[in-house]
């Protein structure tokens, strides 16, 4: 009950009071001893005079203290009789701005759960993301060699530690049917730099960690759940993985359910042993980790980065051939996860804050309508002596009630938006963790004290301000007409946001549509894609591997309702970035030039399932082991670095990743097709033909008919000639190249949505204006219509008044959209951010529903009984 | 016989605290000394009413305090007249003497 006092005014508190009253009451007591009485005598009768000092200071408080609260509640009161009292009008209100402040919160809670909450991780912020990156080319070279990653972890003194993962897809076979699993293969400090512990058993120990120890793994809850029922007792127990050979290792413990990493599917975690003797695990250019460090406290980003450039440096001197060209980056883990999304988050909150200001313009508009029709009621107010604070303070009370009743009902919406939110935007990384709490709540709240000071401070200090006895004597019948300037300004400020927002998400749209249009060069309708479980260990032994992969796509060739097969390292159409700088070995003209081009692995069979045309030479051969499949090449690449002279029979060679690429003899030319992303123009781009690179490829399957349907016929086909390897992933191409389009399609809908909403918003205005200045003026118009005025010239007049006021809108509208344009860049595809044709035709849109939304007060307006308004007055 | 804070209309407390200020700086037991003079023991203050009316009319604006000596020298709190506690105290004793003559004019009249 206290914390309040601390709004009291000091003045009256304390000493000060005490000792004027002392005063007094010392003032007394020497009259009284000069009227002839006793010490005593003299201070009890004049405390009796004075009559309770306590008492009197009470009262004295009471003065600065009461009014407060008393005005408060009184106000509070007043506002809930005024809702009440005009149900529709605050239902209106309190709707609205549910909405508005509803679907801000929802996107304000996606935004903090996703860009502004540290990564749920002990101390979060101290997790970095390392990649090695070639100096000269780009490629997703970020991978480290395991040596490397010890070199990095021992020689730097900025982080605690340093650790590294891979995944791969695997069959676990201990059951009764082989069940597809993921595992992630972990460097050694996995735990440690994440700083969590199992929820049941313990971490790797040291003996797990190295070459020859013991096998340990430690399991997912999900799997734990699933696979062992949640039993106890797991620890000790078997899995076995089996893709090769068979691989068992025993449970150590199990992962809390919170800890998703890399991702939510990852069942397993299997440490990688230390000092393995074999030459691939020691070979300085293989590229296996995925790399993770925890800084150590107090160091920054830059101290970091200087440091670890530094050991580089050093390993670059020891290893020039494998390091020398090599750099590395370091960023935020939580950059690295959540900064794509950034730009479509803040987009989306912008369009939403704009929306919210709509509303709030919208409100101000009828409220300032309402403080008319109370002008009446105001003045008597001023009249009866009441300062215009306290008029301005119950106006805002009154304002602040209805925001937060809003803003109430606004949370409500704003879970069942960010449930939508949640199911549109399931591609964005942290999708799980938006939830509403106590942080939400808050902003929700703070948002209401901005809304009421938005929407109420305008009307109530207009509200307020006329001159009162003027106000008194003249009544609003009076009036004859009635300009309202600032209710006019206000929506056309409503129609230019609109605007605004239509024209970005406009945009949004064109560009989906001109990316529909693209011809991408291959045809993905009727592909199926799916992955079997294959090991890393494989590549040790590429004829093998090769052999093994050939085998399985000549079983799916034989499935009937199969037109085509073939695998590919890379889906068609998502991009890759496997950037490699190429050599020729039989010569090249200009040894200055630079050849770089994007790499894809493919088998044979690849053009006719793609549909890609071979414009010269012949398509891969099939049965081949590795690089005796030689290569071809698209005609970008052909018309770049090889114009006018013949391609074929030429020799390519990669000057980095020998292990992997080449050398082969080019033989063939293919057409372009858009293989880095259906809006990305297609590139120079080298296809090596050979299954002997990947274990894990996507199988492609063209089908004769729908490509699902045939999904379980080639997974039995594939379990019978491979019965340890399980199918995953099935799905159609076309479904993988939409969701490489997720998020544009996320805020292409959501920006659709804000921007058509805000248009009703902006007409509502629009309706609610003209129709309170049409009856500000019916008895204008039946005036004119007795003279002789024709009904639509009235209908006219009106209708232009809206149209003019809309058109300002459009025009101002059409400037913003062209200021914020920049923002949309990088967003669009096919469409400049100042596109004519877009902007105009929301203009026209804008216009058309603004017409439509004037003309029923314009018709209202010529329907006015001259003789019932003229006997009226 | 002396009248008491509630036969007092409202807002004449205030009026005559107002005037007894106006004619110079004055503290609270002063002002009920001087109101008690003036009308021959008519009129008695309570503390319990004149010392939450004078904070009042300092939250108001209409009266300034400040500490001095008292003649008697102690510390104490002096009243003085502000700017806007003059326009007030004109406008409430014009009020006031319409009041008065109209009540007066009545009771004559009725007479």
């Amino acid at each position: 009950m206290s914390w309040w006092k601390c709004l009291l005014p000091k003045r009256a508190s304390g000493t000060q009071l005490d000792s004027e009253l002392r005063f007094h009451i010392e003032e007394l007591v020497e009259v009284n001893i000069a009227r002839g009485m006793s010490p005593e005598e003299a201070w009890r009768q004049a405390m009796l005079e004075f009559g309770g000092k306590e008492q009197v200071k009470e009262e004295v408080r009471d003065v600065y203290r009461v009014r407060f609260m008393d005005t408060a509640i009184v106000n509070v009161k007043a506002a809930i009789r005024f809702i009440r009292k005009s149900p529709s009008f605050s239902a209106t209100i309190i709707l609205t701005l549910a909405l508005g402040i509803g679907a801000n919160s929802a996107v304000f809670s996606a935004i903090d759960a996703i860009l502004l909450r540290p990564l749920p991780f002990p101390e979060g912020d101290q997790l970095m993301w390392l990649e090695q990156f070639h100096r000269k080319v780009k490629n997703p070279m970020g991978r480290l060699a395991p040596t490397r990653l010890e070199d990095w972890n021992r020689m730097n003194s900025t982080f605690q530690a340093i650790t590294g993962y891979y995944t791969e897809d695997e069959s676990e076979t201990s059951g009764i049917l082989p069940e597809k699993v993921t595992a992630a293969f972990v460097a050694p400090r996995f735990l440690q730099v994440w700083g969590v512990a199992p929820e049941l058993g313990r971490d790797f120990i040291p003996a797990e960690e190295h070459w020859g120890g013991p096998s340990a793994v430690l399991i997912s809850d999900r799997f734990w759940r699933s696979r062992y029922g949640g039993n106890p007792n797991v620890l000790g127990k078997k899995v076995t993985l089996e893709t090769v050979q068979k691989f068992s290792c025993s449970i150590v413990g199990v992962l809390p359910a919170s800890f998703l990493f890399p991702d939510r599917n990852v069942d397993l975690w299997i440490p990688v042993p230390l000092g393995n003797p074999n030459p691939y695990a020691n070979n300085r250019d293989s590229t296996w980790y995925l790399t993770i460090g925890r800084l150590r406290r107090d160091v920054t980003l830059e101290q970091a980065r200087a440091d670890l450039a530094t050991v580089q440096a050093t390993l670059a001197k020891a290893y020039p051939k494998s390091d020398g060209d090599l750099g590395v980056a370091i960023d935020p883990l939580k950059e690295e996860t959540v900064g794509g999304a950034r730009k479509s988050l803040w987009l989306l909150f912008g369009s939403v804050s704009l929306l919210l200001l709509i509303t709030c313009t919208n409100i101000v508009t009828l409220l300032l309508a309402r403080a008319r029709q109370r002008e009446h009621e105001i003045s008597v107010r001023f009249s009866l002596g009441a300062p215009r604070s306290a008029i301005v303070m119950q106006l805002l009370t009154e304002a602040f009630v209805l925001t937060l009743t809003g803003a109430v009902l606004g949370l409500i919406v704003a879970g069942a938006a960010s449930k939508v939110f949640q199911f549109l935007a399931a591609d964005l990384p942290r999708v799980d963790e938006i939830r509403l709490d106590a942080r939400i709540v808050l902003y929700t709240l703070a948002c209401s004290v901005i809304v009421t000071i938005l929407c109420g401070l305008l009307p109530a200090i207009r509200g307020t301000r006329g001159n009162l006895s003027s106000s008194l004597a003249q009544t609003t019948h009076g009036q004859v007409s009635g300009r309202h300037p600032l209710q006019w300004l206000l929506v056309g400020v409503q129609v230019m946001l609109a605007v605004t927002l239509l024209a970005g998400a406009g945009l949004l749209l064109r560009s989906f549509q001109a990316l529909g249009r693209v011809s991408p060069g291959f045809d993905p309708s009727q592909v199926l894609t799916f992955h079997l479980t294959g090991s890393y260990a494989e590549t040790g032994n590429p004829k093998a591997l090769a052999q093994r992969i050939d085998g399985t796509i000549d079983a799916l060739r034989g499935v009937p309702g199969v037109e085509a097969a073939s695998t590919s390292s890379g889906l068609p159409g998502l991009a890759r970035e496997y950037e490699v700088e190429l050599k020729f070995t039989d010569g090249e003209a200009n040894p200055e030039r630079k050849i770089l081009a994007e790499n894809r692995f493919i088998s044979d069979g690849y053009l006719a399932t793609m549909k890609i045309p071979l414009l010269e030479g012949e398509d891969c051969r099939p049965g081949l082991g590795t690089q005796a499949g030689g290569a071809l090449v698209n005609r970008s690449f052909a018309n770049t670095y090889l114009s006018g002279a013949t391609a074929i029979g030429r020799h390519l060679k990669a000057l980095m990743d020998a292990a992997f690429i080449g050398p082969g003899e080019i033989r063939g030319i293919v057409g372009d097709a858009r293989e880095e992303g259906l809006n990305r123009e297609p590139t120079p781009t080298v296809y090596w033909c050979g299954n002997g690179f990947d274990p894990d490829p996507f199988y492609l399957v063209r089908t004769r008919t729908e490509p699902m349907s045939l999904a379980e016929t080639l997974r039995r086909k594939v379990h019978e000639i491979e019965p340890a390897r399980s199918v995953f992933d099935v799905a159609p191409l076309e479904e993988h190249l939409g969701e490489a389009f997720g998020e544009d399609r996320l805020r292409t809908i959501l920006l659709s949505f804000f921007a058509a909403t805000a248009l009703s918003l902006a007409c509502v205005g629009l309706y609610g204006t003209l129709s309170y200045t049409v009856d500000v003026r019916q008895r204008e118009v039946g005036l004119r219509l007795a003279l002789g005025a024709l009904r639509e010239q009235i209908v006219k007049q009106f209708l232009l008044q809206g149209l003019r006021v809309t058109l300002l809108g459009c025009v101002a509208g059409w400037g913003l959209a062209v200021a914020f344009a920049r923002i949309l860049s990088g967003m669009l595809y096919g469409v400049s951010p100042t596109d004519v044709a877009t902007l105009s035709s929301v203009i026209f849109l804008v216009l058309a529903v603004a017409g439509g939304a004037s003309l029923v007060p314009a018709i209202r307006a010529a329907r006015v009984e001259p003789m019932r308004v003229l006997r009226e007055e | 016989m002396p009248i008491e804070k509630s036969d007092l209309l409202q807002g004449t407390l205030d009026l005559l605290i107002l005037k007894i200020v106006a004619l110079g700086p004055v503290h609270g037991y002063g002002i009920s000394q001087r109101i008690r003079q003036i009308s021959k023991e008519v009129l008695q203050v309570q503390q319990g009413s004149l010392y939450p009316a004078l904070h009042r009319l300092e939250k108001r604006g209409w009266l300034e305090a400040e500490w001095g000596q008292s003649s008697n020298g102690r510390e104490a709190k002096f009243y003085k007249l502000s700017a806007k506690g003059r326009k007030q105290l004109a406008s409430e004793e014009s009020n006031w003497n319409r009041l008065a003559g109209a009540v007066t004019q009545i009771l004559q009249t009725a007479n």
